[in-house]
């Protein structure tokens, strides 16, 4: 059974460190926040998975730093951000492995949906040290995609519902999360 | 039912003609079957019937009962009761199955579907179409094998209740019994609505052993090069489509 921790960010920035000694998944939430997350991999054969969802008005960013520190240690990052007007967003995403540390699974996944003329940026890093490392990244910058769009508006949804459906999986992006907890963030969904 | 008239479709923002002059006329209940070569512009036809951005009508138009659905956006199409079954559904994560056909079905009744109901409607659809109930609280098509993913498009025609179904490859990635499932359902139900027209691109006869259909036409370079009836389909399986040009080239 993992930990789970709910962290929601309203309005404010906030930095966050956290040492990972046992399973343990992380949703985070921030509507319109600057973030810097500092996470570090220190007992063997741990795992992490942290989804990062954000909602964005301003100018932000979100900085995640995961360590490495241990063998056996696997992190997933999820970071999915919607970005609503004509600010920049930035993702710094970093995943490093010491050369201590073997059999570590280091992946990221990163996406920022633009709403408007947005300017987004992810910079994702993976500072491997090890030669016995999975680590892999992905990053995407854009709108939903016109052929998701097109399956979706086959079956009789039209645009404006099948993109708020979209936005809606895109920003709660696990079926375990228990909704009851991010109430708040639920409701700015239905106002972007 | 629909009526595609002197067709001219290109792919947009390029000068690459899909569909040239193309017609077709396909009654009420009527089951026609395309097939062609590869690149002959049967899914894209597919595709343009049921509005993709991809596709430019340049030319010509298309009728559905009587109705001009050329410049139709796609929802409104479907909500027409055109239904396109796609050769690669797409996979949608964080959209559950239940969520997405519920939409969909309310969207296209343009009433409130009722949870209860919904839920009762569904398993018994699941049912039928081999699929376990656990799939409908899943992500869209996440995980699905491609037969799975298939069924899935039979379940959600079934559930939206088309008048016009396009089942553009329907046999690509299907295992011979997951085939005979899902033509079972297709036909049992156009056997309880016999208005209902079919079209259904396709490479091989093996699902027109299962939906026997009254024409079948050979589509080669964006055009209708012959229709017959099923006899037609099984002499090009034999022969190939070379024997098509052979035969009419103009």
């Amino acid at each position: 059974m993992s930990k789970i921790l709910y962290v929601l960010d309203d309005n404010k920035n906030s930095n966050y460190k956290y040492n990972i000694n046992e399973d343990t998944i992380i949703y985070h939430f921030s509507i319109n926040g600057s973030s810097d997350v500092e996470i570090n991999m220190v007992k063997e054969g741990v795992s992490l998975y942290y989804y990062y969802s954000n909602i964005n008005y301003d100018n932000n960013s979100f900085k995640i730093k995961v360590t490495h520190l241990a063998s056996n240690t696997h992190s997933e990052i999820f970071n999915h951000g919607v970005n609503v007007y004509n600010n920049k967003l930035t993702y710094f995403v970093d995943g490093i492995v010491i050369k201590s540390s073997s059999k570590c699974i280091c992946n990221q996944d990163n996406q920022i949906i633009n709403m408007n003329d947005g300017k987004s940026t992810i910079c994702p890093n993976l500072l491997i040290d090890n030669y016995d490392v999975d680590s892999n990244h992905a990053a995407y910058i854009g709108s939903f995609k016109e052929d998701i769009l097109f399956y979706m508006m086959s079956r009789g949804i039209s645009r404006e519902k099948a993109n708020r459906l979209l936005l809606n999986g895109f920003l709660i992006n696990s079926d375990s999360i228990d909704k009851s907890k991010i109430g708040k963030f639920i409701d700015e969904i239905k106002n972007i | 039912m629909m009526k595609i008239e002197n067709l001219n479709v290109k792919i947009k923002d390029t000068d690459i003609d899909i569909l040239r002059d193309f017609s077709l006329e396909i009654g009420s209940g009527e089951v026609h079957a395309i097939m062609g070569p590869n690149g002959a512009g049967k899914s894209s036809l597919s595709k343009t019937i049921m509005g993709h951005y991809k596709y430019e009508v340049t030319n010509g138009n298309i009728y559905f009962e009587g109705e001009d659905i050329s410049n139709l956006e796609v929802s409104d199409r479907a909500k027409k009761g055109i239904f396109l079954c796609m050769q690669d559904p797409m996979v949608i994560e964080g959209i559950s199955n239940s969520e997405f056909l519920r939409t969909a079905r309310s969207e296209v009744s343009s009433e409130k579907v009722n949870l209860y109901t919904f839920i009762k409607d569904m398993e018994e659809v699941m049912k039928k179409v081999e699929l376990d109930s656990n799939m409908l609280h899943r992500s869209l098509n996440f995980g699905f094998s491609g037969g799975e993913k298939k069924k899935n498009e039979i379940l959600q025609m079934l559930f939206l209740k088309p008048k016009f179904i396009i089942l553009d490859e329907l046999d690509s990635g299907l295992d011979v019994d997951s085939l005979r499932i899902v033509c079972e359902n297709i036909n049992e139900y156009l056997n309880d609505n016999p208005e209902t027209s079919v079209l259904i691109i396709t490479h091989y006869t093996r699902i027109l052993d299962y939906i026997k259909p009254d024409y079948v036409h050979v589509l080669v370079d964006g055009k209708i090069k012959k229709t017959g009836n099923s006899d037609l389909a099984f002499e090009i399986e034999k022969n190939g489509y070379s024997m098509i040009g052979n035969d009419i080239d103009e």
